[in-house]
């Protein structure tokens, strides 16, 4: 099959899987969710196999063209992101599966929502769906709808826990309606600038003036909002600590980097051409105060699940520092190989959390001793995705920090490189804070028993984070053949 | 243009100006949405002055009445403690001024862009008239919305999809008391309702020619049901037929999409001879779910028997 | 020409307002009313924009219809969200504005 079909599938597959999950209901929408997922996941492997082979792709959706119609396009960049959700996304249905069984088994979610649970499929199913027509469009109004179908089905996704998690999803659906206004904006800015809504051409038409750095300016608020990152973080904690686990899982390892994915595709391939290093420093000092506020805040955390939401807006951070080095060639792979590690590191850390709770009633770090005994597979996949999220080797955090940091010292800014390493520090104490909780003896006598899938996923996850470690080369090699 | 009628534009725009700023100010929730609700109507006026007639018809009946709708609904459902807003907008403290000023610059900057335009502006009219006898249809923003930027159209009737399925997520509400319908409530369900059929029908096939279309052909078929509900409280649920309504008109359209993909052509990329016939189908599946899905996300998660009451 | 014009600057002057009563409000359903208003008024400059060729460009038609139906969409879960919230937490304001007037 060509990279087009891979794409037709990559945009039809979630969308169709979900519909007919939302038909068929309760009883086979688990089954629909996982041959869907696995299909998709597929799919997008061979989408970045393709790209590789025979480099970038422009479709035109129903024949028209840009700037009348919408066009997809699909460049190293975009087949990296598509390829990293289709992982972790295959990954985050086979635990959802153990996860919303019809059988009540988790503290987490009460057993009055077990009759609605099945709901949990469409939703996803919408969601990948939406990331994938997110990461394959070239039109701005159509990325547009594409975040509002992530921002409502993660919306729908976070309320399914009921509870504290209501007000956590009204709080982001405002931020995400509101960073969604602003981008459009931007949007009507450019288009009555430049007549087109087509990312290449406006590449090819923009030029400086106060109304195209608004849009930039207002575009980038929106997608900064969206993506967490300091001082805009403030959504995230609740929302991502309050979800059903494999949602807090999509919500912070997949959900959260197409805001940074956006942002990337605006200013390093949309608007090149205006002179941004203020910007860029800006950016990256956001991203730095993200490390260290984020944490700290997880340090200080009580409970599990909380501490990994706050990991995720340190994480973020990092992320964000490929701005002030972004000239140099190794810094977008690197924030990329960052950016798949903390995705499957993330999405394990959020599946342990799921474990321990599902054991002990409860995820509070002071009182879960002895999780090395009672849970080896758990302990190990916290342990190695640790490794990846502290950066050190081997782990694909240690191998993308690595290029991040060579970036900074090619660009002659030592100081963004000290920040990856401090920062890298802290996140070191705060895990093995709570690493050290889970092997103080002796086991506090448990109740329930750790679900095998989500186990088994997380430590997959986690075995994908340190296997990372080796990726820099091919990944490389697919962003050139993007750009080729 | 008239003085009269540039007259009757400046008059416009500063009411609509005017009704934000009260019902942002006003400290009564009821009184505020009832102005938005004139808000939405003026507004559709505007959009006839800018030559736009499918975005007034959608806008009275969709921005205007479906969100009013809703919004008085869930009003009624705070109940008088939860109507009040005790927090006054204009006091200012430190926050809000620099919000302010922050937003202040915003507005210089889009006024410089307004009015920096140059007067020979097309935008994509050249292009879009160019491509229209291919389209199947003569609107141009039916062609626009169903062929041009059809992508779009899909996506968006899945978050359509998206927002009731967000809504059953959530534990169902307790049974608003029922009042029994007056007599003059019933007499209208009986007279509009099969009015409102029809020209919901009308609007749908009018569409492909004139201002018109599935959407707006939708919100009065589910201002019907609302008018219904109104009269004789009901509840959806969320059995095998309500998703089979809810999803068939995405269905349809992704099949359509995906069937053109099987024959050798590019996604949603209709043949322009059959163009006018698939984008009326598409419409009409649309019609339906999309009726179905504003009426339900009216209706909300109510079920009887269920729920906690509101303290 | 003028009523493009007219329109647009009156679209500008109502987002403004808007997201500086979004920024202010408390009440969220205030802020569900503003954040509509900042729609409408983008969507105000869009179809101004619309209006200066003859015949109108109907992409913006296009563009804000799909708007004005996502918006309902999220209007409609947020109002839904917030009824929940009220009914469980007896508020109708997020947990971090609750404290002063």
């Amino acid at each position: 099959m060509t990279t087009a079909a891979w794409m037709e599938a990559l945009l039809a597959a979630p969308l169709a899987g979900a519909v007919i999950a939302l038909i068929s209901g309760r009883r086979a929408a688990a089954l629909v969710g996982v041959v869907t997922a696995f299909a998709t996941a597929a799919a997008s492997i061979a989408l970045a196999f393709a790209v590789s082979r025979s480099g970038v792709l422009r479709y035109a959706v129903g024949g028209w063209g840009r700037p009348l119609g919408i066009d997809l396009y699909v460049d190293g960049l975009a087949a990296v992101m598509v390829a990293i959700t289709g992982v972790v996304g295959a990954c985050i249905s086979v635990c959802a599966a153990g996860y919303f069984a019809p059988k009540p088994t988790h503290a987490d979610l009460p057993s009055d929502k077990h009759d609605r649970a099945w709901l949990y499929w469409p939703l996803w199913l919408m969601l990948w769906g939406g990331m994938n027509a997110l990461y394959l469009s070239a039109d701005l109004f159509n990325i547009y709808v594409t975040q509002e179908l992530i921002g409502l089905s993660g919306i729908g996704l976070i309320a399914l826990a009921g509870g504290s998690a209501i007000s956590a999803a009204l709080r982001y659906l405002l931020l995400a309606l509101a960073g969604s206004l602003l981008y459009i904006v931007g949007v009507e800015l450019l288009y009555a600038g430049y007549a087109t809504l087509d990312l290449q051409q406006l590449r090819d038409r923009i030029d400086a003036n106060p109304s195209t750095f608004a849009a930039a300016a207002l575009m980038t608020a929106g997608l900064l909002a969206k993506s967490a990152l300091f001082p805009l973080h403030f959504w995230l904690p609740p929302a991502h600590g309050h979800a059903p686990v494999p949602v807090s899982a999509a919500l912070s390892a997949l959900v959260i980097k197409t805001g940074f994915y956006l942002v990337v595709r605006l200013w390093l391939h949309v608007l090149p051409g205006l002179a941004w290093a203020h910007l860029a420093t800006l950016l990256g000092v956001l991203g730095a105060a993200a490390v260290f506020w984020g944490g700290v805040q997880a340090l200080m955390q009580e409970r599990l699940k909380m501490m990994v939401a706050y990991s995720t807006v340190a994480q973020v951070g990092y992320l964000f520092m490929l701005f002030p080095v972004a000239s140099v060639p190794e810094a977008l792979p690197g924030a990329l190989l960052l950016a798949a590690s903390h995705a499957a590191a993330k999405a394990a850390l959020f599946m342990c959390a799921g474990s321990v709770l599902a054991v002990y009633g409860h995820d509070r770090i002071r009182s879960i001793n002895g999780i090395g005994t009672r849970m080896p597979l758990t302990a190990v996949a916290f342990a190695l995705s640790g490794i990846s999220l502290i950066g050190l080797p081997p782990s694909g955090g240690f191998a993308g920090k690595w290029l991040l940091i060579s970036a900074a010292f090619a660009a002659g800014a030592w100081w963004w490189a000290a920040i990856i390493v401090l920062g890298g520090l802290l996140s070191a104490v705060y895990l093995l804070r709570a690493l050290a909780f889970a092997f103080l003896e002796p086991p506090i006598a448990g109740f329930g028993r750790a679900p095998w899938g989500m186990e088994a996923t997380s430590l997959v996850l986690a075995f994908i984070a340190v296997g990372l470690n080796f990726a820099a080369r091919p990944l490389s090699e697919l962003l050139n053949a993007g750009a080729g | 243009m008239t003085a009269d009628a540039a007259a009757l534009d400046i008059l416009l725009a500063v009411l609509l100006v005017f009704l934000v700023w009260r019902l942002l100010t006003l400290s009564d929730l009821f009184k505020a949405t009832i102005l938005f609700i004139v808000f939405g109507l003026l507004l559709s006026l505007a959009w006839v002055r800018l030559r736009a007639p499918d975005v007034a018809l959608a806008e009275a009946a969709i921005g205007s009445g479906v969100t009013g709708a809703l919004v008085l609904d869930a009003l009624r459902r705070l109940g008088a403690h939860g109507a009040v807003d005790e927090a006054r907008p204009l006091r200012l403290n430190l926050a809000r001024l620099s919000g302010g000023l922050l937003v202040a610059c915003l507005g210089a900057i889009l006024l410089w862009s307004v009015l920096s335009l140059p007067a020979g502006w097309r935008g994509l009219s050249a292009e879009a008239m160019a491509a229209m006898p291919h389209s199947g249809v003569t609107n141009p923003v039916t062609a626009s919305l169903l062929n041009f930027r059809s992508h779009d159209t899909l996506l968006e009737i899945a978050v359509l999809m998206l927002a009731v399925l967000g809504v059953w997520t959530l534990d169902a509400e307790p049974k608003p008391s029922a009042e029994p319908a007056g007599p003059i409530l019933d007499l209208l369900v009986r007279i509009l309702l099969p009015l409102m059929v029809v020209v919901a029908g009308y609007l749908l096939w009018a569409g492909g020619h004139a201002p018109g279309g599935a959407f707006q052909g939708a919100a009065v078929l589910a201002a019907g049901g609302i008018l219904l509900h109104l009269a004789r409280p009901f509840y959806l649920g969320n059995h095998v037929i309500i998703r089979l309504v809810i999803g068939f008109g995405f269905a349809v359209f992704l099949a359509i999409g995906v069937m053109l993909v099987v024959g050798g052509g590019r996604f949603l990329e209709f043949p322009s001879r059959h163009a006018g016939t698939l984008i009326l189908v598409v419409e009409a599946a649309a019609t339906i779910s999309i009726a179905l899905i504003l009426l339900a996300l009216f209706v909300g998660n109510v079920r009887e028997g269920a729920g906690r009451d509101a303290p | 020409m003028t009523t493009p014009i007219v329109y647009a600057s009156a679209g500008v002057a109502m987002l403004c307002i808007a997201l500086f009563g979004f920024l202010t409000a408390r009440h969220v359903l205030r802020r569900i009313l503003a954040l509509n208003i900042v729609g409408s008024g983008v969507f105000m400059m869009l179809v101004a924009l619309a209006a200066r060729p003859d015949p109108p460009d109907p992409i913006p038609h296009a563009l804000v219809m799909t708007g004005i139906v996502v918006g309902v969409c999220v209007t409609a879960l947020a109002l839904a969200l917030l009824r929940r919230m009220f009914a469980d937490e007896g508020s109708a304001r997020l947990p971090e504005d609750r404290e002063f007037g």
